[in-house]
C-alpha cells in the first residue's frame, strides 16, 4: 500500500499516533451528559415499544400479533430475517477485506463488526418473539434432559440453531480478540475501577513481537473461519423457506438471494452507522471520503446482483408456467401487497443507481438518505417474501391475506432501539475504531519520513 | 536486570533489536504499538505460527463431534419424520458444517491463549508509552557486564532513553 | 445399546416406511358429499376443538379440523358446485414432519401423522410447509363458556395457546380400539370396529375409513376404484386419503 493511497484515507491530513491514541479513546473516556440522555431514550423507547408489547403477547398469545390461518409467518419472521441480514455486513468487512488487505477497511470495521453483533443478537430477541410457547425454546438446543429427547436434526430449524449459536459465538470472539491491543491502550490511559477492568480484559497485552504474530495468526484463522460460516448462515436462514414446498419459497436462488441481500442491506446500514460515527462522535479525520466512495461502489454492486437475481426469480417463475407458481407471481406483482412490492423495487434496485454519480457518492448526507431507504427497501423484501406467498400455496379455498397489526409494529420500532442501545453501550466499552489498524495506515515512524 | 530502551523510530529500534541478538542476548522482548513484520522477523518467528494446530485439531474435532451428535441423537429415539431416512446425509452434513466452524474458532482461541501465553498471570515489563507511539526493546536476564553491554548497544542505536529496573521473578 | 443396534436394523429394512402395522386410510366420495358440514360439527365436538368466536373467525382464525371446501362456476340457475371436504391427508412423506425442530410432527408405525401437543414449541413451520393447509394454530388459549365445559370429550386433550393442531384421524377412538382388540386375544382390529367422528356423522356415507393393509376392508376396496385420486398427488406427498371424484352428468 503505497503512501499515497494511505495519504488519501485521511481528508484531514494523517494524525500522529498519539493523537490516535488521544481522539480514539476520548470518547470512551469522557462522557457528557448528551450520552446519558441519548443512551436513556433508547433504552426507554426499546423498553416501551419492544418489551413491553411482547410481555402482552406473552400473556394473551401469539393472536395479539396480526397472524391467521392464511400467513402463520409474519413480520416477527421477516424482522428476524432482515436482522440477520444486517448482520452480514461485519463480517463481509472484516473477514473478507482482511484477507484481501483492503486499508480502507481499517478505519470501519470495528464497528461494522459491533453492527453484527448486535443485529445477531436482536435477531434471537425476534426468534423468541415468533414461538407460540417461547418458555420451551431451550428444547430445541441438543440439551440432555430427563425426557431423553433430542431436537430433530433433519429439520431447516436446526439448521438454523446450530448456525446462529456458531455465529453469535464466532463473532463474539472475532470481535474480542480484534480488540484485545485496544483494551490494551484503554488500560494505559485508565485510572482506578477502569484500569483494573482492562487489565483483566487484555490479559496483560504488552504488545510484543511474539504477541503480535500470534494474534496476527489467530486473527487470520478466524477471520478465514468466519468468511463461510456467514455464507452459510444466511443460506440456511433462507432453506427455513426454499426447503418448504410453497411456490414462491421453494425456489434454488433463494440462498444466493439471501446472502446477497444481507450483505446489501448490511453494507447500508454500515454507511448509516459511519455516518452517526462522524456526526456525534468527531471522527471525521478517520472515516473519510475515501471509505464512503468505496462502500458507495460496493452498494452500487450489490444492487446491480440483487436486481439481476429479483429478475432471475420472475424471468423463471414466468416462462416455467406452473399455475401455482403464476398464481403466487400475479398476487406477489398486482395483488394485496404489490405497493409494498413496487417499494422494495424502487428503494433497492433503482434508488442506488442514483450512486453512480460522483457527486452523491461523495455527499454524506444524500448518502446516509439512500442507505436509509436500502434499508427500508430490505426490510419490506423480506416482508413481501414472507407474507405473498403463504397466502397462496396451492388450494384456492385456502387463499387470504394477513395485516400486520399495532403490536407488530412497535416491536419492529422497539428492535431498531434496542440495536442503537447495545450500540451505544459498545461505544463506551470498546474503542469504536481499531487503534492499531489505524496505526498501520499511518505513515511509519522511520527518522526520514 | 531487566533493560528497557525507548525508541522513537522505527529503524532505530529494529537496528537495536538486530544488534542484540547477534550480540547474543536471546531473551529480549519487542513492544510496539502496531504489529511490524521486520520485529517479527528478527525474532525469527517465520511465516506460520503453531496456532494452526490448533484450528485444525478443533476443526477435525468438531467434524466428527458434529456429526457423531446428529447421528447418535436420532438414533436414541428412533421417530421417522416425513418418509426420510434415520440417518439422512444432506441434513447431517449440515449440522456437520457449523460444528467444524465452531469447533475451530473454539479451538483457535484455546491455541492463540496457549501459545501467546496469556493471560499473563504475573507482572511482565512494560513501558505504556509502548502502547502510544513508541517503541521499546526489553532484555531481560542480564547480569553483570551484560547489562553495561547490553546498554551500550541500545544508546548506540539511539536510544531516547534508557531504564534499568530489577528482575521482578 | 443392543436395543438401538435392533431398531436399527429394523429401520433399515427396506419397507420401513411403507409397511406399518395399521394403514389408516379414508375415502372421500365427492359424489356423495352434499357440503351439509355434519363432519366439521362431529369433529369439533369429539375433539374438543376450541370455540373461537365470531369476531376471531373473521380474522381466519378458525379451527377446524375438517373443512368443507367449495369451488362453484356460472351463475344462479346454472351453478355447478363442488365440495371438498379438506382434512389432514396424514401425508407418508408429510412435508411438516421434517420441519419440526423439535419432533412435535413424526410418523408413527399406524401411518398416522402424529401431534404431540406437550413438545410443540410453536414455531409454526409445519403449517407454513403443509400444502393442503390443514393445520391450524392456537393464537390464543381458548375457553370454553358454561356449561359447554361438560361437553368436553375426557379422552382428549384441551390444547393451550402457542400449540399447532390438526386432523388426528380421532386416535382416540384407534387406541380404544386396539386396546379392546389387545383384550379380546390379540386379534387385529377389524373392519368397521374404528370409525371417527366424521365419518360417524356423515348423513350419506360420503366418508369410509379403514385400514388398508386389510385387502378385505371397504376402504381397500373402495381405494381401487377408477374414481379415484389424491389431491396434490404431484408434490410427493402420498397422502392416505382418496378422493373419489365427482360423477359429471
Amino acid at each position: 500500500m503505497s503512501q499515497e493511497e494511505n495519504k488519501s484515507l485521511f481528508d484531514h491530513g494523517q494524525p500522529t499516533y498519539a493523537e490516535v491514541n488521544e481522539d480514539i479513546l476520548s470518547v470512551m473516556l469522557e462522557t457528557g451528559p448528551k450520552y446519558w440522555m441519548l443512551l436513556g431514550t433508547m433504552a426507554s423507547i426499546a423498553g416501551i415499544f419492544f418489551f413491553m408489547p411482547w410481555f402482552y403477547q406473552l400473556i394473551v398469545g401469539v393472536g395479539a400479533a396480526g397472524m391467521n390461518r392464511n400467513a402463520v409467518w409474519g413480520s416477527y419472521l421477516s424482522n428476524f430475517i432482515f436482522w440477520i441480514g444486517l448482520s452480514h455486513s461485519g463480517t463481509l468487512l472484516s473477514a473478507v477485506l482482511h484477507i484481501t488487505n483492503s486499508p480502507w477497511r481499517k478505519a470501519i470495521y470495528r464497528s461494522a463488526e459491533a453492527m453484527t453483533l448486535f443485529s445477531l443478537m436482536t435477531a434471537a430477541l425476534f426468534v423468541m418473539v415468533h414461538l407460540g410457547r417461547v418458555w420451551y425454546v431451550h428444547w430445541s438446543f441438543p440439551i440432555p434432559n430427563q425426557m431423553g429427547l433430542w431436537p430433530n436434526f433433519r429439520s431447516p430449524l436446526m439448521f438454523d440453531v446450530m448456525a446462529i449459536t456458531t455465529y453469535l459465538t464466532a463473532s463474539s470472539i472475532f470481535i474480542y480478540m480484534g480488540s484485545v491491543p485496544d483494551f490494551a491502550a484503554v488500560r494505559d490511559a485508565s485510572t482506578g475501577l477502569r484500569r483494573r477492568l482492562y487489565t483483566i480484559f487484555s490479559f496483560g497485552w504488552r504488545g510484543t513481537a511474539r504477541e503480535w504474530h500470534t494474534l496476527g495468526w489467530a486473527y487470520t484463522f478466524f477471520a478465514v473461519l468466519v468468511i463461510p460460516l456467514a455464507v452459510s448462515v444466511h443460506s440456511i436462514v433462507s432453506w427455513d423457506f426454499a426447503l418448504s414446498a410453497v411456490p414462491g419459497f421453494h425456489h434454488t436462488i433463494f440462498a444466493p438471494y439471501f446472502v446477497c441481500g444481507a450483505i446489501y442491506s448490511g453494507t447500508a446500514g454500515i454507511v448509516t452507522v459511519m455516518y452517526c460515527l462522524r456526526k456525534f462522535l468527531g471522527f471525521e479525520r478517520y472515516i473519510g471520503q475515501v471509505h464512503l466512495d468505496s462502500l458507495g461502489k460496493l452498494l452500487i454492486t450489490l444492487s446491480l446482483i440483487w436486481s439481476y437475481i429479483n429478475v432471475l426469480e420472475l424471468f423463471s417463475t414466468w416462462y416455467g408456467g406452473t399455475s401455482f407458481e403464476l398464481e403466487a407471481l400475479s398476487f406477489r406483482l398486482t395483488g394485496f401487497y404489490a405497493p409494498a412490492y413496487w417499494e422494495m423495487i424502487l428503494f433497492c434496485a433503482f434508488v442506488p443507481m442514483l450512486m453512480l454519480t460522483k457527486k452523491i457518492r461523495w455527499s454524506w448526507n444524500k448518502m446516509l438518505v439512500i442507505s436509509i431507504l436500502i434499508n427500508i427497501g430490505m426490510l419490506t423484501e423480506r416482508f413481501v417474501i414472507v407474507a405473498t406467498s403463504q397466502p397462496r400455496k396451492f388450494l384456492p379455498g385456502a387463499f387470504g391475506y394477513y395485516v400486520p397489526s399495532w403490536i407488530e409494529i412497535s416491536i419492529t420500532i422497539g428492535s431498531f432501539a434496542i440495536f442503537a442501545t447495545l450500540f451505544l453501550i459498545f461505544i463506551k466499552w470498546v474503542p469504536a475504531i481499531s487503534l492499531y489498524e489505524v496505526k498501520e495506515t499511518l505513515k511509519p515512524l522511520r527518522r526520514d519520513a | 536486570m531487566v533493560i528497557l530502551g525507548t525508541f522513537a523510530f522505527e529503524e532505530d529500534f529494529l537496528a537495536a533489536a538486530r544488534n542484540l541478538t547477534a550480540s547474543g542476548f536471546d531473551n529480549i522482548s519487542l513492544l510496539s504499538p502496531l504489529p511490524l513484520d521486520e520485529a517479527q522477523e528478527v525474532l525469527g518467528l517465520g511465516k506460520s505460527s503453531p496456532v494452526r494446530h490448533f484450528t485444525l485439531a478443533g476443526a477435525i474435532f468438531g467434524g466428527i463431534a458434529g456429526f457423531a451428535m446428529a447421528v447418535a441423537t436420532s438414533l436414541v429415539f428412533i421417530l421417522p419424520t416425513g418418509g426420510r431416512a434415520i440417518i439422512t446425509i444432506p441434513p447431517f452434513l449440515i449440522i456437520t458444517y457449523e460444528m467444524t466452524i465452531l469447533f475451530g474458532v473454539l479451538f483457535t482461541l484455546m491455541g492463540f491463549h496457549f501459545v501467546s501465553g496469556l493471560p499473563a498471570w504475573t507482572d511482565k515489563p512494560y513501558l505504556s508509552s509502548a502502547g502510544t507511539d513508541k517503541f521499546v526493546v526489553v532484555v531481560e536476564g542480564a547480569a553483570g557486564a551484560q547489562v553495561a553491554r547490553a546498554e551500550t548497544i541500545i544508546r548506540d542505536a539511539g536510544a531516547e532513553e534508557v531504564r534499568l529496573e530489577e528482575d521482578k521473578q | 445399546m443392543s436395543t438401538i443396534a435392533e431398531k436399527l436394523r429394523a429401520y433399515s429394512k427396506p419397507g420401513y416406511y411403507d409397511e406399518f402395522d395399521y394403514h389408516w386410510t379414508m375415502t372421500i366420495d365427492l359424489d356423495r358429499c352434499t357440503g351439509c358440514e355434519a363432519c366439521v360439527v362431529a369433529c369439533q365436538a369429539e375433539n374438543n376443538l376450541p370455540i373461537v368466536g365470531e369476531e376471531r373467525f373473521a380474522q381466519k382464525r378458525e379451527i377446524k379440523w375438517i373443512r368443507i371446501e367449495r369451488y362453484w362456476e356460472g351463475e344462479y340457475p346454472n351453478i355447478k358446485m363442488g365440495f371438498i371436504p379438506m382434512l389432514c391427508q396424514q401425508c407418508d412423506d408429510a412435508p411438516c414432519e421434517t420441519a419440526c425442530p423439535v419432533y412435535a410432527t413424526y410418523h408413527n408405525q399406524d401411518g398416522l401423522n402424529t401431534q404431540i401437543y406437550n413438545r410443540c414449541i410453536g414455531t409454526r413451520t409445519c403449517a407454513v410447509y403443509c400444502p393442503y393447509e390443514v393445520r391450524y394454530f392456537n393464537w390464543f388459549t381458548y375457553t370454553w363458556d358454561e356449561p359447554l365445559e361438560q361437553q368436553l370429550n375426557p379422552d382428549v386433550t384441551v390444547r393451550e395457546k402457542g400449540v399447532m393442531e390438526k386432523c388426528t384421524f380421532c386416535i382416540q377412538r384407534i387406541r380404544i380400539a386396539k386396546d379392546n382388540a389387545k383384550d379380546d386375544d390379540r386379534r387385529r382390529v377389524r373392519d368397521g370396529e374404528v370409525v371417527p367422528a366424521c365419518v360417524q356423522s356423515c348423513p350419506t356415507e360420503a366418508l369410509v375409513f379403514g385400514d388398508s393393509n386389510d385387502p378385505d376392508a371397504k376402504v381397500s376396496k373402495l381405494m381401487q376404484d377408477e374414481r379415484g385420486y389424491k389431491v396434490l398427488e404431484e408434490l410427493g406427498t402420498t397422502p392416505s386419503i382418496v378422493y373419489l371424484t365427482k360423477v359429471h352428468s
